[in-house]
């Protein structure tokens, strides 16, 4: 087998681990304010979501068919590039999982490509508007945006709602809440599993599998990467999703409905506009406004802070692993022994960090809500 | 640089997220206040208020039921 059909799958198998990784660590977005105000019992919440995000995949009718498209040249995007790229991803993710820190995994993926892409070709590789224009811009605007609207949210909810029984008046925001994760999951598998099709479809293209300038991906491509992203979404990263739900302030009903129902809507608007946020970043301000409205030392800010210094973070950290990963596959040349190393030595990592999480607690959503 | 970035788009998401997050938030508002207030009116034999208040949490739900369809929409026709 020559070593370019090793390096495809290598890569194919690479996205599809950064996707499991993307459901694993996203999960939280749409299922920590049910779990923690138990709208939804953590394995069913994950379930749900995990079923939607599968669902979703299918849904799209489009499929991203460039990875940090406008933000580094198209022209130099080849496999190994690509896989530079995803560890990158997969490393940050990691990482800020085992921290337990909601952080985007698409700023992942474009930081580790960026950093690849500028070890590749030198910095007139990377292009600053792109960058700007759809990493900074918006990873500035989208908690900003949705920790106002959920602090508006909340304050209309409980001037509303605020005289009421609150056994009836939290059973109707559970309920609530219910529609507004299945709506989060859905979206979030229309979103992120079409990055990783877009992903394995490049490097089939890349690598002379597939013809074309901008082809449909493969069925075996969409069913993979929607199982990948349902498989991580299915064994929840129960670190963030505690950060998410109980950590950050105890929520209750009517602010988790808050938080996701007004997330959501800043995030499809958002996609209607043409102007796509970050879920992670639109979620997590949402949590927070929801909370600080209320009250605002009920916060625990230096936690928030925690997570704003990792979403600083992602971008450039993604991209020195991206970078250094590039530059170790290319010592070894065309040979596919650079990136079997890598793949290696990063799953080796990940099993590493796993067991010492599991030793501390839950590493995965097997948990009731106060472990 | 700033070139790249849509004004437009960023200014108009400025005001229409909130509000929709806002419509979404007041819609399910109307659903659980009407619904709690009719249960409670009917408890008391006072069914006009509980028809009138079942009113107001249909119609909160007839919002919310169109918000989700149109994210519905969103979703399957961005490309």
């Amino acid at each position: 087998m020559d070593s370019d059909i090793i390096i495809l799958v290598i890569v194919v198998a690479t996205a599809l681990a950064f996707d499991f990784t993307n459901g694993f660590h996203d999960a939280a977005n749409a299922v920590a304010t049910s779990i923690s105000t138990r709208a939804l019992a953590p394995k069913t919440a994950v379930t749900l979501s995990a079923i939607l995000n599968f669902a979703g995949a299918f849904i799209s009718l489009e499929v991203a068919a460039t990875i940090a498209g406008g933000i580094v040249d198209a022209g130099l995007i080849s496999t190994t590039v690509i896989f530079a790229g995803l560890i990158g991803a997969i490393f940050w993710n990691v990482l800020t999982w085992y921290y337990g820190l909601p952080s985007s995994s698409s700023h992942a993926l474009i930081g580790g490509v960026v950093g690849a892409a500028f070890a590749a070709a030198g910095a007139e590789a990377v292009f600053g508007s792109g960058l700007l224009e759809k990493v900074i811009v918006p990873a500035l605007v989208a908690p900003i945006v949705a920790f106002s609207a959920a602090g508006a949210c909340i304050l209309v909810t409980y001037q509303l709602v605020g005289g009421l029984r609150p056994g009836a008046v939290n059973g109707g925001y559970r309920l609530g809440q219910i529609a507004s994760a299945s709506l989060l999951s859905l979206s979030h598998g229309t979103n992120d599993a079409q990055k990783t099709m877009g992903v394995i479809t490049l490097a089939l293209v890349s690598h002379g599998s597939l013809q074309g300038t901008n082809p449909a991906p493969p069925m075996w491509v969409i069913v993979s990467a929607a199982t990948a992203i349902a498989l991580g979404t299915y064994s929840g990263g129960w670190r963030i999703i505690r950060t998410m739900g109980t950590r950050i302030y105890k929520m209750d009903p009517a602010q988790g409905f808050a938080a996701q129902g007004g997330g959501a809507a800043v995030l499809l608007t958002a996609s209607h506009l043409g102007f796509p946020l970050s879920t992670t970043h639109s979620i997590t301000g949402a949590v927070l406004g929801a909370g600080a409205a209320k009250r605002l030392s009920a916060v625990r800010w230096g936690l928030a802070g925690n997570i704003v210094v990792a979403w600083i973070l992602t971008l450039p950290a993604a991209a020195i692993v991206g970078a250094l990963t590039y530059g170790v596959s290319r010592v070894f040349g065309a040979s596919a022994l650079g990136p079997i190393l890598i793949s290696l030595s990063l799953l080796a990592l990940t099993a590493v960090m796993f067991a010492k999480r599991l030793r501390r607690g839950p590493a995965i959503t097997t948990a009731p809500v106060d472990a | 640089m700033t070139a790249a970035i849509d004004s437009d788009a960023l200014l108009e998401l400025v005001w229409a997220a909130p509000l929709a997050a806002l419509t979404v938030t007041i819609a399910w508002g109307l659903v659980v206040f009407g619904s709690t207030r009719a249960a409670g009116a009917r408890r008391q034999g006072r069914t006009a208020s509980a028809v009138v208040h079942l009113g107001v949490a249909a119609f909160g739900a007839a919002l919310f039921t169109g918000a989700v369809v149109f994210g519905l929409i969103i979703m399957t026709a961005k490309g």
